[in-house]
């Protein structure tokens, strides 16, 4: 018989709370943190605003935080959201061989030193010209550019200090799938447990774009929701009116166990990862397929590897960006794979209320989907005013609402085709 | 690890390194000790102190890449051209046609990492937003900088664009993932597709590493942060794995693409195989001590079911730096002592990153199945801080079925791979 995986701890850093309880309490609230871009002066920019993290202090997690003080919010916000799941779980003390737990995070690029970068090849571009001197570029920026934050600034690094810190010498593996990452991390993390690689591996995903070449990257893709006079109903996913994604940052790690050593220690089990579906929609770089053929395929996945019929699901977390091609490609594709029951399962877009945190979307989702299940609340999507003919599912607008079920799936569809949907469940022994 | 798994065995190989460009002439280098480590010539390096590199020679992915994929090339920097062109060729090397396969059972893993912006995709930018040069106004850059910008310039550049390529091209509808953990990342690539094929999510799994590193701003960060090698005057003597002598190692670029297929799989196609992928396990030593990667190395050895003494040589990552090369000959000493030799390649090419792992692999694949194991280049003065055996000098013959292929990161994270020589 297969070897099930539970989650025995959970932990986040968000912009709308720092612990899974306070992740919850505000988007059953329908509170949105999306406000203009503190972290550098975006007022020029075509999108100003984002949904940050506040009052974030790592110091806060772990005593040694000085240690930390050159590597980048996304090495940050992954020791913070580790700490807090690891103790969730009652993992943080464990004596002896910790060599069959494992990490496996999804997270993007690292910090990268916007200053050095412009002035260095700025002066080594002629007045008037559009070509750099490369040589000249070399020469300033090895003087310009801060050698330990760059050390840092490998994509190792978040992965890497995460076992470092925590003593996880098992398995490992990061990945970086954009959108669908810290999904995926949980996925195959699941598998590894699964194929007894490891029994726990501290999964998910830690990401932040707000940064200076991040909203100009996205905003000259016109990805980003422009709506700089309106920044808490500029997320609308699902509404006629969406013009964009809002971008957000943070991390979640979820610790999945398997079975038989959770109960063995006698942990508290949170819930089942049931089911994982992965496709590639092998379409385009920039926009979902039509139809959404590969998000079909990836939720169908996901239910058989549950062994569920689509009837069984009693929520779908969305990834429900509001860009105008996914949701209408998403809701196509729940139609596909939900027949009549589409109209009947209720579908939520947390990222009306917390935005996309990229690479630690998936992940957060995956938490207040598994909350959902725990408190039998769903929370809402908030900003949909305006139906949109294209999107005509039972979108839980504006309220949260009182649902008891067993089994959310949620879905995670990355930037150049890469779909993943999870499926959790209630435990049942 | 489950019993009776379905078998992973490496059924095509495309290559773009500083010593080769098709498997024939990769393996004729490395049996002729050839060294592609030579002074950097894609830009002027020679202000940086390590200006030395493994260089692709004239790699033009617009001269190679099929013409109906041509018209994509505008959104791809170096890395992952090298990617998209690595996969191209190993899937003329494996005899697959795009839709040959059908494409929900054929995916990728891609070892890619963050790649550098060209300079002049930011140039004009740069030039609006620090006219002096000195200081940067994000102000200026948002009125006057970012449209400057092209507007693919994000998907130029990320990670899992090799991937994504990929899957575009050939019509691959299967899992899709890119690894990122450094050095380890092509190991760890092959080790989660061979989880997917063993599970029966795919029958066919494109498996690649690619990194272009040979640019000013990727090159500059690495001077301020890893030990290069100062032998600036004699680059093909310049990385020296585990010997006395050595002062650091160089970086490199390239490209290395393996299909992986699951067995039955490829014998009804009467595929070529080149090897089996026998074992795996990763696993971390923190610190950089030796009995982490010792105890990776017994996992890789056990998970693949054989002994010490049935493997015919290790693959060393053997990057020629003082700390790095200590540790690993640590952590192999415990499991082989001086019995079993080891072979480093990384000397001939420089530190590919996410390419380093199947480039590095490779090496071993091709040694397996030619029977013949090439010198490890450099090591002429053993350390006496790396209590292991190297073999150097002239090619020898194998005389094991297996070879393990080691690898790490600065902060301790290890993966070792198991491959099997193929005796059909």
């Amino acid at each position: 018989m297969r070897r099930r995986v539970v989650i025995t701890g959970m932990g986040v850093i968000t912009p709308l709370g720092h612990s899974p309880a306070e992740l919850f309490a505000s988007v059953v609230a329908g509170r949105t943190a999306v406000a203009p871009i503190a972290h550098f002066d975006a007022r020029t920019f075509p999108t100003t605003f984002a949904s940050q993290v506040s009052g974030f202090d790592l110091a806060k997690y772990l005593p040694d935080a000085a240690k930390f003080r050159n590597c980048g919010v996304n090495t940050k916000y992954a020791l913070a959201a580790a700490k807090q799941a690891l103790a969730d779980a009652g993992l943080l003390e464990i004596k002896g061989d910790r060599s069959r737990m494992g990490v496996y995070l999804g997270s993007g690029e690292g910090q990268e030193n916007f200053e050095a970068l412009t002035t260095s090849i700025a002066k080594a571009t002629p007045a008037g010209e559009r070509t750099a001197n490369y040589h000249a570029a070399a020469a300033l920026l090895f003087v310009r550019l801060n050698g330990p934050q760059e050390a840092e600034a490998e994509m190792y690094a978040p992965s890497g200090y995460l076992a470092d810190t925590f003593g996880l010498d098992g398995p490992f593996a990061s990945c970086q799938t954009a959108c669908a990452a810290s999904s995926q991390a949980i996925g195959e993390a699941g598998e590894m447990i699964r194929t007894g690689e490891a029994d726990v591996m501290l999964a998910g995903g830690s990401h932040s774009m707000i940064t200076p070449t991040g909203i100009t990257g996205f905003n000259r893709l016109t990805a980003l929701s422009q709506r700089n006079d309106s920044p808490a109903t500029a997320s609308r996913p699902f509404d006629l009116t969406r013009d964009g994604f809002v971008i957000g940052e943070g991390a979640g790690l979820v610790v999945l166990e398997e079975l038989e050593h959770a109960k063995a220690r006698g942990a508290t089990i949170i819930a089942e990862l049931t089911g994982y579906g992965s496709t590639a929609d092998a379409f385009r770089m920039t926009d979902p397929h039509p139809e959404g053929k590969g998000a079909i395929r990836c939720m169908a996945n996901a239910l058989a590897d549950a062994g569920l019929n689509a009837a069984d699901i009693g929520y779908i977390n969305a990834h429900g960006t509001s860009t105008q091609a996914n949701d209408a490609a998403e809701t196509a594709a729940i139609k596909a794979v939900f027949g009549a029951h589409a109209y009947k399962v209720p579908v939520s877009s947390s990222k009306s209320m917390l935005g996309h945190l990229i690479a630690a979307a998936g992940v957060a989702e995956l938490v207040i989907s598994v909350m959902a299940i725990q408190k039998g609340v769903i929370p809402p999507t908030i900003n949909l005013e305006t139906p949109d003919p294209a999107c005509d599912l039972d979108y839980v607008p504006h309220q949260a609402r009182e649902v008891r079920f067993r089994h959310a799936l949620s879905n995670s569809f990355g930037f150049g085709g890469q779909n993943i949907a999870l499926v959790a469940s209630a435990f049942k022994g | 690890m489950v019993s009776n798994p379905r078998r992973t065995v490496l059924t095509g190989f495309g290559v773009l390194s500083p010593i080769g460009s098709t498997p024939e002439a990769f393996w004729d280098a490395l049996v002729a000790g050839a060294c592609g480590v030579r002074t950097i010539s894609l830009f002027d390096a020679s202000v940086l102190p390590c200006h030395i590199a493994g260089e692709v020679p004239g790699f033009s992915a617009k001269a190679m890449i099929d013409k109906a994929n041509r018209r994509s090339l505008n959104a791809m920097a170096r890395t992952v051209e090298l990617g998209v062109i690595g996969s191209q060729l190993a899937m003329q090397s494996a005899g697959i046609a795009k839709g040959t396969i059908p494409p929900d059972r054929i995916g990728v893993e891609f070892a890619s990492l963050m790649g550098a912006t060209e300079l002049n995709d930011m140039a004009a930018a740069s030039k609006a937003a620090a006219p002096d040069g000195d200081t940067v106004s994000y102000a200026a850059w948002g009125a006057a900088g970012l449209s400057e910008i092209t507007p693919l310039w994000m998907l130029k550049y990320l990670p899992n664009m090799p991937a994504c390529h990929t899957t575009i091209f050939y019509d691959i509808q299967g899992p899709s993932n890119t690894q990122i953990p450094g050095d380890t990342s092509g190991l760890v690539a092959l080790f989660e597709a061979a989880r997917i094929l063993r599970r029966g999510a795919a029958d066919v799994m494109v498996v690649g590493g690619s990194e272009a590193r040979l640019n000013p701003i990727t090159l500059s960060r690495h001077n301020l942060f890893v030990q290069l090698s100062k032998r600036n005057d004699d680059p093909t003597h310049a990385v020296r794995p585990f010997d006395a002598a050595r002062d650091g190692t160089v970086l490199g670029e390239g490209s290395a693409v393996f299909a992986l297929e699951e067995l039955d799989h490829a014998r009804n196609r009467n595929a070529t195989i080149l090897g089996e992928l026998a074992g795996w396990a990763a696993g971390v030593d923190r610190g950089k001590k030796g009995p982490g990667l010792a105890r990776v190395i017994r996992n890789a050895l056990a998970s693949a079911g054989i002994q010490p003494s049935d493997v015919d040589h290790v693959n060393a990552h053997g990057t020629g730096t003082t700390a790095g090369d200590a540790f690993e000959a640590r952590g192999i000493a415990e499991v082989f002592g001086r019995d079993v030799p080891v072979f480093a390649p990384l000397s001939r090419f420089g530190n590919l990153g996410a390419a380093s792992g199947l480039m590095e692999l490779a090496c071993s694949v091709l040694a397996l199945k030619n029977g013949l194991l090439p010198g490890t280049l450099n090591h002429e003065a053993p350390a006496p801080d790396c209590p292991v055996t190297v073999h150097a000098g002239a090619p020898r013959p194998t005389t094991k079925p297996f070879a393990v292929k080691v690898t790490y990161t600065d902060l301790g994270q290890c993966a070792a791979a198991v491959v099997k020589r193929w005796d059909s």
